[in-house]
């Protein structure tokens, strides 16, 4: 389909915040289109967190304008759980609820948010945890649990609520290297099967082999943007070819 | 949001009333405190049967009266300690001002003043019995305390819980329901058990309001008997029955709590 024709989900214009006199995003503008896989680098400090932390208002823009699914986000009037309920989320520390099972993390929200039956929740769980190839584990506490599969139930559990776009903020930085492979193979499987997805991550070869559109972030601005071919070819700006060098 | 977390505060309390738990030989400081005070009352009774059994017969009654204001205060503290920790954190800046300055006067004045202030004040508007006017004094100091510990429990889960149920969809009402306090609960039930234990003592301070409570009871027939050492031996060895049997209840439902992880 050509990108013209293509949904733009998350469309942004002129976003700004600032933290005191500290412009954590200067005035960027994106969008991202329905089932593209778009993949935020950049050193740390740059935005790129902040930046998708935005589109689902756990950062709170201070100018601009940021559409999510047609809602405005900055219009205090929107009711962000809507939004969030349509945009699932998954955190560099995993966040799965320790004083419930695996289960019941996945089936809580569902439950709650959603109003499903505790029998539909439980089949929608049991299918993702299957998926994710985690399904021996639906009765034990997260503590029980690697990292690696922490991380891969806590994918399970925001798909659970059938969002239509899902945001990776660094979801393998907290993870040992022998485990980041398990959890970016579900994340690539998830974009085989055609989501919707936004990705901070430092995983170069993740951006290089499934990214439709790498955007490099610096100081609160997106400086470079294009496929992944471009950018870690011939990255036109000069702080991108440095970022490259150091992490390659 | 960027308030600094006093994540240790949960912490920290004087370990009076929670036994600890490593002692676990035959002959602990426990044992020997409570199956020695029930022996003293038993080889009394027995050994000096005048006043004793005297004594013992009548303050059963006061038992009662300090086991019915202990729990109605602590269930009615326990109300308005969940609102006052609920309040100190909200966003809305009257709510927390509010309820920290709920707290900051009610710790600021002594438990017997309030309970006298409480007693009298209540009783220039509506006719209040002295026992209800007893127990709304304890609760309503006992709220400030608990509302701390609610307040500190709360603020020790981390801030990735409250995210990850906000990213689901929920609310900041069902993500403090279902997400926070579960897990607060395991963190503030060894303090609420010290509360509880120190609110059982304090107690003995409504007798001054003409509550009969145990310590009333005692006052009461000492000064009709003139055997003041005898009653308050046998006063001081009851409270401390009492309070040992609750301090191990609740170091046993804390262990059962942690057992279910």
């Amino acid at each position: 389909m050509p990108d013209a024709e293509r949904r733009r989900i998350v469309e942004a214009r002129g976003v700004t915040k600032r933290y005191g006199a500290f412009r954590a995003l200067d005035g960027v503008s994106f969008h991202i289109l329905e089932g593209e896989k778009v993949v935020v680098i950049g050193p740390s400090g740059s935005g790129k967190s902040t930046l998708l932390r935005s589109i689902n208002r756990f950062e709170t823009i201070d100018a601009g304008t940021l559409f999510v699914d047609g809602m405005d986000i900055n219009d205090p009037r929107t009711d962000i759980t809507t939004v969030r309920e349509e945009v699932g989320m998954v955190f560099q520390s995993f966040n799965l609820f320790p004083h419930k099972t695996v289960l019941e993390n996945l089936t809580l929200a569902q439950q709650v948010v959603r109003r499903r039956s505790p029998g539909e929740a439980r089949q929608r769980a049991l299918a993702l945890l299957a998926k994710v190839g985690i399904a021996e584990k639906a009765g034990a506490y997260p503590g029980k649990l690697s990292g690696g599969q922490q991380q891969r139930v806590a994918i399970a559990r925001a798909l659970a609520m059938d969002p239509k776009m899902m945001l990776f903020d660094e979801p393998t930085s907290a993870l040992d290297p022998e485990m980041i492979g398990e959890v970016l193979d579900v994340m690539k499987t998830l974009a085989r099967e055609g989501m919707t997805m936004a990705v901070v991550t430092h995983e170069m070869g993740f951006a290089r082999e499934v990214a439709d559109r790498v955007l490099f972030m610096d100081h609160g601005a997106i400086l470079e943007e294009g496929t992944p071919e471009h950018f870690f070819s011939s990255p036109t700006h000069e702080r991108a070819r440095l970022f490259l060098n150091q992490i390659l | 949001m960027s308030e600094p977390r006093p994540a240790a505060l949960v912490e920290v309390g004087d370990g009076a009333a929670i036994p600890v738990r490593s002692d676990r030989g035959l002959f602990t400081a426990w044992r020997i405190a409570f199956f020695g005070a029930f022996a003293a009352l038993a080889g009394l009774a027995l050994l000096k049967p005048d006043p004793y059994r005297a004594i013992l017969k009548f303050v059963p009654d006061g038992i009662v009266v300090t086991f019915e204001v202990t729990l109605g205060a602590i269930a009615l503290a326990l109300l308005i300690g969940l609102v006052a920790g609920l309040g100190r954190i909200a966003e809305n800046r009257l709510v927390s001002g509010a309820a920290a300055l709920y707290v900051e006067v009610i710790r600021g004045i002594p438990l017997l003043v309030q309970i006298f202030y409480i007693y009298y004040a209540l009783g220039r508007f509506v006719k209040v019995p002295p026992l209800a006017s007893a127990i709304i004094a304890m609760a309503v100091c006992y709220g400030a305390y608990i509302g701390e510990v609610v307040r500190a429990g709360i603020q020790s889960i981390p801030k990735g819980q409250t995210e990850a149920a906000l990213a689901l969809g929920m609310s900041r009402a069902q993500a403090m329901r279902h997400v926070i306090l579960p897990q607060a609960l395991r963190v503030i039930l060894p303090p609420i058990g010290n509360e509880f234990i120190a609110l059982l003592k304090d107690s003995s301070l409504v007798s001054i309001i003409a509550v009969a409570d145990l310590l009333r009871r005692g006052r009461e027939f000492a000064s009709e008997s003139f055997a003041y050492f005898e009653t308050y031996t046998v006063i001081a060895l009851v409270y401390l029955v009492i309070t040992l049997f609750f301090s191990k209840l609740i170091g046993l439902l804390e262990e059962r709590l942690h057992a279910g992880r």
